[in-house]
């Protein structure tokens, strides 16, 4: 059997301060949404996840959305946390300034819901991708 | 507020901004992405819709 290799294609692994910049953009991403791509300097990408996320999360506190709490105690009221927690500190701040407690007989109450469950699941694929823009799997 | 449509809409467009920018980087390749995850979105949540509909609850 006659294999050609016409492509070889070399990965550099990165060093130690690769790990630490890749681990630094990873949290600024995890705290404010874009900011890791922003220190990577990747401003168009940047400038979308910020006004993105930060959109659909007020969308959701505007639509009567609830902040759930830090609660560990079933799979489902965990589930809802993580999900929030996912937007950093839009979560964290409001969070701790009372905001979003969220009106279960609210007509939009679900949609304000998805709204921020959404904007925090999608932050964390943004932490994934400036972690792997920083480790130099992706450009 | 109520409206449901509106915000399937305004959740579907910025979702799809949010993967097109995750996964393309060529401007043209960018729109063409969007336009295709952004309609997918609408159309397939309208049909999930519909297939609920005789659902009880």
């Amino acid at each position: 059997m006659n294999v050609k290799l016409t492509t070889l294609e070399t990965q550099t692994r990165p060093g130690a301060a690769g790990i630490v910049r890749a681990l630094l953009a990873s949290l600024a991403g995890a705290l404010v949404p874009g900011l890791g791509h922003a220190l990577l300097r990747k401003w168009d990408r940047a400038v979308v996840f910020l006004g993105s996320i930060s959109l659909m999360f007020m969308i959701g506190l505007r639509l009567e959305g609830r902040l759930f709490n830090p609660d560990f105690s079933d799979l489902f009221s965990s589930l809802k946390f993580i999900a929030d927690a996912g937007n950093g500190l839009l979560y964290w701040v409001c969070w701790f300034r009372g905001l979003g407690a969220g009106e279960p007989t609210a007509y939009t109450f679900d949609f304000g819901n998805v709204f921020i469950y959404t904007a925090g699941l999608l932050n964390m694929l943004i932490i994934v991708d400036a972690f792997d823009i920083a480790m130099g799997r992706k450009r | 507020m109520k409206d449901h449509l509106l915000w399937l809409v305004v959740l579907s467009l910025l979702t799809s901004l949010v993967f097109t920018f995750l996964s393309r980087r060529r401007a043209k390749e960018r729109l063409r992405y969007f336009l295709l995850v952004f309609f997918s979105f609408v159309l397939l949540s309208i049909i999930a819709g519909w297939l609920m509909r005789p659902l009880p609850f």
